[in-house]
């Protein structure tokens, strides 16, 4: 890229800019506002709506400055008459045909073409055609997305997202001239990510949120400036209500890293806080089995007696990674100092020393790497996962930096994806062998190019070809990719949850990043974590074997595998579940539940009647993202700050509101307290913490090595008998954990649960996209609609982890590395 | 589309692009050919033959008005140009003729489906004026006979 300087000036006034810049960025630099309808950051240029016209010295015909680099020693004009009568007559012209229905448009109040005319317009129009009438009502385009192409300025900003930013391109400039309809194919129902991008980006009310239709006026809504709950992207969102009811999330493209975007599930997943089937008071268990309203004083009166009984060795708690820093912080000191208890996790589904070997190679324990950093790399390869499902704003940002830049994108998973498309290079591995890939990567970089480091030696010994026939990815795909991170000027690595659920190839990665930095040395790593606040929860130490800021934990206790074994021998009085629904999640249901119904006293705090709260004896209720305050740390390290948008209703109360005072009722010394002094006590205790100020940073590293990696280089292919598919599981593009199955607009989007294939698998099977199929593994069978997902090969079928009912957890054996389920067509009797 | 259409576009056409989606236009117009207008299906097949989405197929057709997106069109689709040179030198009038003879209005279709009747803009033959063409053929220098002459030898 050029890094050279320009000089110039705007309107008489000296700026330097980079080179390459456009006028339009120039001149926000030097302070004078353009206004603009086609200009999108981030998106392509076009320079088709003329708004941002300007006289530049020299030049004739007046010149788009969204899309007009800046010359050396260019005198450049915005704000001269010439300019002024231009905008104004770029104004009339759009109001010509734009239907002027402001009093019943939902964007009246916050639109930008109210907003121009309001500033630049024309006073009176002198148009006295008919307008151009695209359809009389407004027609739906999704259950999300309404439209209507009469008060459209043709902007295109939603036929560019749509394409280069989320990946999908459904949407199309159809027709030309004034006819021109920016709209679906035949203007049918899309089958699209449904993320709303589009509606986010159109300046006018031409695509329009479906959900909140007709329900607010943008000056009747209180907001608060809130963190996605749904990933670890960590998205900034502004959540917006009026009267109680929360009706919609926006992104503030002013505020937050990730500007404009978000996905389906950050737009419309706001609704779980409105859901009628909310637990609203503390429930506790009658002898016959069905839960009886209590008070939270006897609520908490009965937990205490239930810690107390228990005992220190005979307690444990696992508590969500949704949860805010300040909370897990209080959860872990709680366990600590008030139980006497070590045993504790933030996840069902991985072990501790599994996490301990990710947090080391991924560099968790470090301070931040931010994600455009990594996408702008010269090389980019993504490991493991579903990266486009479970993180989609990290798969946006990676596919529009890679658009513009054309850097090298390389994926290596097991399954298909979006961002495959723009792939230069796109491998399968099979499951559970990305160590073997990355093991293989290592050899080939040594052929290439002799590396004395240590740990290095074993890799001498490995062939290429033995390995790539484990990992199922071709010897020459490997060394093609090798030979590009070798000649790469800097590489970023982003690392699934994969490695976490396997156990696999963080040993390898390190040896990887290691080797890299001695290399190429300009290496970023970016973990893909699912929950949204999984570093956090590993920050402040709600971990079996560090305290937080990753010190060894004097006294180690269990993680969740033990604590589930610990239940399962009758060995565990007291297990608090705070947020986390271990029955719905952990990788053998029906050993769980076994074990759940042997805890002494099982409470379960959550916002929802999960899986695991019937089995409880006492249910709290809780207080979800929007209702409170507090800080989460997302994938890359950075720590934003939350606002409430509401009070939590009836008796439904923060998880840091029920730790205090239950703890309080305990040992006398422990306060009651508020998120402002938890944070205060974070930044004092977790290092990395103590520099973080205001609304958005990076936290700081931490030093202490958490896990001594060295890998042992000898790989399997997991187990699979003919005709059976490996069986891979984690969220959806339209829900995240346990929670967005509550949300009635996320329903919508997906009817329920469903088993994904390849195309081929889809043939050998004689089913198509829709068709049911019985899903059968370990006595259980179940029946679900087939998703055809391109790219994923034949033996790998894919269930989502999300849906009560439809369990995927059933199907998993924890004690094989990769489950495996016969997958046979249903055909209904008769047929 | 049939068969041979589609081996048409991979043997034939799409050899002569360097990427899949250049060939839209060419395709379009090969599919058109068949029954003279691109129906949903078309589009959709066109779509996934040159690795495009529908809707961009559709944005083609409908910006280029020689493509019939979902207008089914008679066995001759006749386009009257009413362009500058034309109107000054009697379109106007003969495309009112041709409604008179044919019985039906501008965009319309005669009952036994043999003709459309289009107005479009120049047809490029100013020199020539006045000008329509009949499916891939242009009559030009046109009188009210000439037009006469040509409905009858179609009928």
């Amino acid at each position: 890229m050029t890094t050279g300087l320009v000089t110039l000036k705007i309107n008489g006034r000296e700026v330097t800019v980079r080179e390459g810049t456009l006028i339009l960025d120039a001149a926000k630099e030097a302070g004078f506002d353009i206004p603009t309808f086609c200009y999108q950051a981030n998106l392509s240029g076009l320079g088709s709506c003329r708004m941002c016209l300007v006289e530049i010295e020299g030049q004739r015909k007046l010149q788009p400055s969204c899309i007009t680099p800046v010359m050396p020693d260019m005198n450049v004009f915005t704000e001269t008459d010439t300019v002024k009568m231009t905008r104004s007559a770029m104004l009339e012209f759009l109001l010509s045909n734009h239907p002027l229905d402001c009093p019943v448009c939902d964007k009246g109040g916050e639109c930008e073409l109210q907003d121009l005319v309001y500033k630049h317009g024309p006073r009176k129009g002198r148009f006295a055609e008919d307008k151009v009438r695209h359809h009389d009502k407004d027609y739906i385009l999704s259950p999300v997305i309404v439209k209507n192409a009469n008060r459209c300025v043709q902007c295109m900003r939603c036929v560019r997202v749509c394409k280069e930013v989320v990946g999908r391109g459904v949407l199309g400039a159809v027709g030309r001239g004034v006819h021109q309809e920016e709209t679906s194919f035949l203007r049918t129902r899309l089958d699209c990510d449904h993320c709303g991008m589009c509606i986010e980006v159109c300046p006018v009310g031409s695509f329009m949120r479906l959900p909140y239709r007709y329900r607010a006026r943008p000056w009747d809504l209180v907001s608060a400036r809130s963190v996605c709950g749904y990933c670890a992207t960590g998205c900034r969102l502004t959540l917006e209500r009026r009267g109680d009811t929360v009706v919609r999330a926006i992104a503030n493209p002013e505020d937050g890293f990730n500007r404009k975007l978000l996905c389906a599930r950050g737009r419309f997943g706001y609704d779980v806080m409105n859901s009628e089937e909310r637990i609203k008071t503390p429930l506790v268990k009658e002898r016959d089995g069905s839960f009886r309203p209590v008070s939270w004083d006897r609520a908490l009166e009965l937990m205490k007696e239930a810690i107390l009984r228990a005992g220190p060795e005979r307690a444990a708690g696992v508590a969500s990674a949704t949860l805010t820093n300040e909370e897990l912080y209080l959860f872990q000191k709680f366990m600590r100092k008030v139980v006497g208890t070590a045993n504790m996790d933030s996840t069902s589904r991985w072990s501790a020393e599994s996490s301990l070997k990710f947090m080391e190679a991924a560099g968790i324990r470090g301070g931040g790497t931010s994600v455009y950093q990594c996408a702008e790399s010269d090389v980019v390869v993504v490991l493991g996962g579903q990266l486009s499902e479970e993180n989609p704003v990290t798969d946006y940002i990676l596919r529009y930096i890679n658009g513009a830049r054309r850097n090298t994108l390389v994926i290596a998973s097991p399954r298909g994806m979006k961002l495959d498309s723009s792939a230069q290079l796109s491998v399968r591995t099979v499951p559970a062998t990305t160590g073997a890939f990355i093991a293989a990567l290592l050899k080939a970089l040594v052929e290439k190019k002799e590396v004395s480091m240590e740990g290095m030696e074993a890799v001498k010994g490995l062939t290429v070809e033995e390995l790539s026939g484990v990992c199922g990815v071709n010897a020459d795909d490997i060394r093609w990719i090798a030979a590009r991170l070798l000649t790469a000027g800097s590489v970023g690595v982003l690392a699934g949850t994969d490695m976490l659920r396997y156990d696999d190839g963080a040993e390898e990665l390190a040896l990887l990043v290691r080797l890299l930095e001695n290399t190429v040395r300009d290496v970023r790593v970016l973990p893909l974590l699912d929950r949204a606040n999984q570093r956090g929860a590993w920050d402040m130490g709600v971990h079996p074997y560090l305290e937080p800021g990753y010190r060894p934990a004097q006294r180690r206790g269990h993680d969740v595998h033990g604590i589930v074994e610990l239940a399962d021998s009758g060995g565990l009085g007291f297990l608090y579940l705070l947020g986390e629904d271990v029955l719905g999640l952990y990788p053998d249901r029906a050993g769980v539940e076994r074990a759940l119904s042997r805890v002494g006293f099982l409470v379960v705090q959550d916002s929802f009647m999960t899986g695991s709260a019937p089995m409880a004896n006492l249910v709290l209720p809780m207080a979800m993202y929007g209702e409170k305050h507090g800080t989460m740390t997302n994938q890359e390290g950075r720590v934003q700050r939350m606002e409430a948008v509401r009070r939590p209703e009836g008796e439904v109360r923060t998880p840091l509101e029920t730790i205090g005072r239950a703890g309080n009722l305990i040992e006398k010394d422990f306060p009651v307290v508020r998120p402002g002094d938890v944070w205060k006590e974070i930044q004092k205790q977790v290092p990395g913490y103590g520099e973080v100020r205001g609304m958005e940073a990076f936290k700081g590293a931490s030093a202490d090595q958490v896990a001594e990696l060295k890998p042992s280089f000898s790989y399997a292919v997991p187990e699979r008998a003919e005709g059976e598919f490996w069986l891979l599981t984690g969220n959806h593009l339209f829900h995240g954990a346990r929670l967005s199955q509550h949300s009635g607009i996320l329903r919508e989007l997906l009817g329920g649960c469903v088993v994904e294939i390849g195309s081929t698998a889809a043939q050998r099977l004689g089913v198509g996209e829709g068709d049911m199929v019985e899903v059968e593994a370990r006595g259980y069978r179940e029946r679900l609609p087939v998703r055809i997902r391109e790219g994923t090969p034949d033996g790998v079928a894919f269930m989502p982890e999300n849906f009560d009912g439809k369990d995927a957890n059933r199907f998993f054996d924890k004690d094989r590395v990769v489950s495996t389920v016969r997958i046979r067509p249903y055909k209904k009797q008769g047929e | 589309m049939d068969e041979k259409t589609r081996r048409e576009i991979e043997g034939k056409i799409l050899p002569k692009y360097r990427t899949r989606r250049s060939a839209c236009m060419a395709s379009m117009q090969l599919v058109q050919r068949q029954k003279g207008y691109l129906t949903k299906e078309d589009m959709e097949e066109i779509a996934r033959l040159l690795d495009m989405e529908p809707v961009e197929v559709e944005a083609v057709g409908k910006f280029y008005t020689m493509y019939n997106v979902e207008r089914p069109v008679g066995r001759y689709h006749i386009q009257v140009c009413e362009n500058l040179s034309c109107s000054l030198m009697g379109g106007e009038h003969i495309l009112k003729h041709i409604e008179r003879l044919l019985g039906i209005k501008t965009g319309q279709t005669t009952g036994d489906k043999r003709f459309t009747l289009s107005v479009v803009q120049c047809l490029g033959s100013c020199g020539t004026a006045p000008v329509i063409q009949v499916n891939d053929d242009y009559y030009e220098n046109l009188t009210d006979k000439k037009v006469e002459e040509i409905l009858e030898r179609l009928k």
